[in-house]
């Protein structure tokens, strides 16, 4: 790995006065060719003079992990694969967090989750970051309550958000709450490539009836739809592109009978495909979802002064070659409409020469090369130059004086609990604490009768034990009705909900601390009592805490939203008492017990009473206690994120 | 700086427990693909408003219009589904006063408890002068609030709700319960507090009231900003101090 290092440092050397941009996307050339690497290919390229660029990307080929493409420094993290379109490559997020700091400025190719996990959990707060929003995520829409609090929190990070066209942003719920910081940076294209000599239609070719379409070979591009307009016409259909659709759309080629006049090209050279472009009579693209937001081809087709026949969809694809002036626009999906927009095209040369004419000084006008390099140098600069932590502090800047308050608030909460629970009672302080004497010394003689060994000395732990699970259930089961009995105070006094989940962890904590009186005195009169085995106990007691708050957090938004949990929980509960040793120890039954490994309780209490004890922690218990806190914690993180909606649930 | 800017804030209220969002719902509307339901109300519908020190907004509208809905997207109850919420300054939302109240505690722990989730420390000082504000007997402190009438729960909770002024100061209708002496008392600390906020906006059906206190009356109706008013301080000021003396 050091020398791949070097080789990327070397051409930072040799240009130190340009800012360096790291493009971060999730696949690049030679991997893939599509729309969104031209155009990161076309900001590489562009910029050159200005910026110094590099692309973090995944792999899934074997290939070198670092690569030169087009002049620019390719890294690529091995990926194992796709997982919901999205490469599963581990050790991504590692690697784009070394790579943050040595570089000017991050433009973040969007949507890319496994990007913004690094950015949400605020790594890489150093360095500018700009996102290229290319699509919002529409094939799997499900993801989106995980993925869009990821993309807002690295939105409301970005310096810039550069969207191809306005409407994106006015059909983008995420982009609106973003919009001062959206610029709309139209993509450009280098028109002298198309400029062919014989670029007249009636020199091209006389047939009049090619149509041309381009792109990978995916569900949203909607070839199926075009192949399905050709079933009933006569014109010719060439479809440029690769994916994993090709077999599905060979088929239905052939069950259409139309293996004669449709036909695949694959991938061709870029020389090619302007040729193509070129030689057709129409341009078709037919996409289907807004997951096409611009369509690059349409704006080559144009470029190479072709009449566009594209779809209706709420993204710029019908804004950048316009119903009836460059295109005729039909709704996604049509194939009749599809093939009756085509024919119309077809059977009319005039008007086919007429909107290329119009497709063409509109792509040379609007959409040139030239105010795309200096749309995007602008937006860059502008970056690079803005002091780093000014929008960010805004928000921010608060949090830990916030969350010091909510502790402070839930603490007092919880401290007038304590103090009002003896309000009223017959018994006085501590009433608790008798009850709790009362079940340990019925539950000691029980255990006693069951098992022959000498019971007084097992009164302690078995006092300790259920010292610990009233504390446990009592906050998770005070949780589950936490946030509906504070209601008011949520709505109306606008506190934040986990204020109330952190109250019954304390006030749980507290009501322990009394109970804890009861195996205290019976250690102090029935064991040798050492301190030091108390303080190796504390530790696996930190833990056991930790643990219970955390999934108290997690239960009780879940039982706030889902009103069928609490009673789940409660039996959950009942069972996991039941089934944990608690009142009776693990040794007193076969260990092997495949219920009592899996069980994570086990292992949770393990973590202090073996210390407590004087024994040794089974190093599994503690990993499994770390694994089941990490997921926890992980959990809650959503929770927390979750949680601003908590006041629509009560 | 304290400010409020609302930039085209919609805010869509999903309606949990109208339809069913069951798991059995869900998998078997996913196979038979039936098509989605409406699960949300807009309830503050694209609504622009800024304000700087000094303003004094009034929200008046009819029942359900988002008076309050909006009061508490300020406060930072509900997150707005678009647009843009700038809120800077200390936030005191008084929407309901019984908020955070229990009946089984005495008035001065209930007075205590209330001060600390207000972010302030409760000594003998400030209670004993919140106790002086409520004009009621000093040993009724020691009494639990589940005995005391429901003006005079009035009365303490008002008491300690206005008893620190805020930067920004969010006021849902809850003027209607006292006694008239007490009414006249407490619309006048009412003032008070409202003329040492920077930012005032007030929810209310009570024109009279909005008008005297406020700069500009914004009318909501299902969501939207029906209009704006402007209202001339010094003339409806004196009309109404005279209409309240005849």
């Amino acid at each position: 790995m050091h020398h791949t290092q070097e080789d990327l440092q070397a051409p930072l050397h040799e240009t130190a006065h340009r800012p360096s941009v790291l493009h971060i996307f999730k696949i690049y050339y030679p991997d893939l060719f599509g729309g969104t690497l031209t155009v990161i290919r076309d900001i590489c390229a562009s910029l050159k003079d200005a910026f110094a660029s590099a692309v973090l990307v995944c792999s899934q080929s074997a290939g070198p992990r670092e690569l030169v493409v087009n002049d620019v420094p390719v890294e690529r993290v091995r990926s194992f694969g796709n997982l919901f379109s999205l490469p599963t490559a581990p050790t991504y997020p590692w690697r784009l967090w070394r790579r943050i700091a040595k570089h000017d400025l991050l433009a973040l190719h969007a949507p890319f989750p496994l990007a913004d996990l690094v950015f949400a959990l605020g790594f890489g707060g150093s360095r500018p970051l700009v996102v290229h929003w290319h699509a919002d995520i529409v094939t799997h829409a499900g993801l989106r309550w995980f993925v869009q609090p990821l993309m807002r929190r690295t939105l409301r990070r970005a310096k810039a958000i550069i969207v191809s066209d306005h409407v994106l942003v006015e059909t983008t719920p995420l982009l609106r709450e973003f919009d001062h910081k959206c610029h709309v940076v139209p993509f450009g294209i280098d028109s002298s490539g198309y400029d062919w000599p014989k670029l007249e239609p009636h020199h091209v070719n006389d047939r009049g009836r090619l149509v041309l379409a381009c792109g990978r070979l995916v569900p949203y591009k909607g070839f199926d739809v075009l192949i399905r307009a050709a079933a009933s016409r006569a014109f010719e259909v060439w479809i440029i592109g690769e994916g994993n659709e090709r077999p599905r759309l060979e088929q239905l080629i052939r069950e259409l009978g139309l293996t004669d006049r449709v036909r695949l090209l694959g991938s061709v050279s870029d020389s090619e495909r302007v040729k193509l472009m070129c030689l057709c009579d129409v341009f078709v693209i037919p996409s289907v979802t807004n997951a096409e937001t611009f369509g690059l081809v349409q704006l080559e087709a144009m470029a190479a002064g072709r009449p566009v026949v594209n779809t209706a969809l709420d993204t710029a694809v019908p804004r950048v070659a316009r119903h009836g002036m460059e295109a005729i626009t039909v709704p996604p999906g049509d194939p009749e409409m599809l093939g009756y927009a085509i024919d119309t095209l077809i059977r009319d040369p005039e008007r086919r020469r007429r909107m290329g004419v119009a497709a063409r000084t509109r792509a040379l006008t609007r959409y040139s090369a030239a105010a795309f390099r200096e749309g995007m140098e602008t937006v860059y600069r502008n970056a690079v130059a803005a002091p780093s932590p000014a929008p960010a502090s805004d928000t921010e800047r608060p949090r830990p004086t916030e969350w010091m308050e909510s502790v402070r608030i839930a603490a007092a909460l919880a401290w007038s609990d304590m103090r009002h629970r003896y309000v009223r009672s017959l018994l006085g302080p501590f009433w608790m604490s008798l009850q709790m004497a009362i079940v340990v010394a019925v539950l000691g003689s029980v255990i006693g009768q069951m098992s022959n060994t000498g019971m007084l000395s097992r009164l302690p732990m078995l006092a300790l034990s259920m010292t610990a699970w009233t504390f446990l259930n009592g906050v998770v089961l005070d949780a589950t009705t936490a946030l509906q009995n504070s209601a008011s105070l949520i709505r109306d006094r606008a506190l934040p909900p986990v204020v109330f989940l952190l109250q019954c962890t304390f006030r749980q904590g507290l009501f322990a601390l009394h109970n804890a009186c009861v195996p205290l005195v019976l250690w102090l009169v029935l064991s040798p009592h050492d301190v030091s085995y108390a303080l190796a106990a504390l530790p696996g007691l930190l833990l056991f805490v930790a643990c219970t708050f955390a999934l108290s957090l997690v239960l009780g938004a879940l039982a706030t939203r889902y009103h069928d949990l609490k009673p789940i929980i409660e039996s959950t509960l009942m069972l996991a008492f039941l089934a944990s040793p608690v009142i009776w120890s693990s040794d007193m039954i076969n260990q092997r017990a495949i219920v009592l490994r899996l069980n994570p309780l086990t292992h949770l209490f393990a973590v202090w009473r073996e210390p407590l004890a004087g024994g040794h922690v089974d190093p599994a218990s503690l990993v499994y206690v770390l694994v089941t806190l990490a997921l926890l914690i992980l959990a809650s993180v959503l929770t927390l994120v979750q949680l601003r909606k908590a006041a629509f649930w009560i | 700086m304290v400010s409020i800017r609302l930039h085209n804030v919609c805010l869509d209220y999903p309606l949990y427990g109208a339809y069913d969002f069951s798991l059995k719902r869900r998998l078997l509307g996913r196979l038979i693909r039936e098509p989605g339901q409406m699960r949300t109300i807009r309830a503050i519908d694209n609504i622009t408003i800024e304000a700087e020190p000094g303003a004094r907004i009034g929200l008046a509208g009819p029942n359900g219009s988002g008076k309050s809905t909006l009061l508490r997207l300020i406060a930072g109850v509900y997150p707005p589904s678009g647009g843009r919420v700038a809120v800077h300054g200390n936030i005191v939302p008084l929407l309901g006063l019984n908020a955070g109240v229990n009946l089984d505690f005495v008035a001065q722990d209930n007075i205590a408890l209330l001060l600390r989730i207000g972010g302030r420390k409760p000594t003998r000082s400030v209670i004993d002068e919140i106790w002086a504000f409520t004009e009621l007997e000093t040993r009724m402190q020691r009494l639990p609030l589940r005995m005391f009438s429901s003006g005079m729960l009035m009365r303490v909770l008002f008491a300690t709700a206005t008893a620190f002024p805020a930067d920004i100061l969010l006021l849902d209708e809850w003027l209607s319960v006292v006694d008239e002496h007490f009414a006249e008392k407490a619309e006048m600390r009412l003032q008070n507090l409202v003329s040492q906020a920077a930012i005032v906006i007030i929810a209310s059906h009570d024109r009279p009231l909005l008008r005297r206190t406020c700069s500009t009356i914004i009318n909501l109706d299902r969501g939207r900003i029906a209009s704006t008013v402007a209202v001339e301080p010094p003339a409806t000021h004196a009309l109404e101090l005279r209409e309240k003396r005849a």
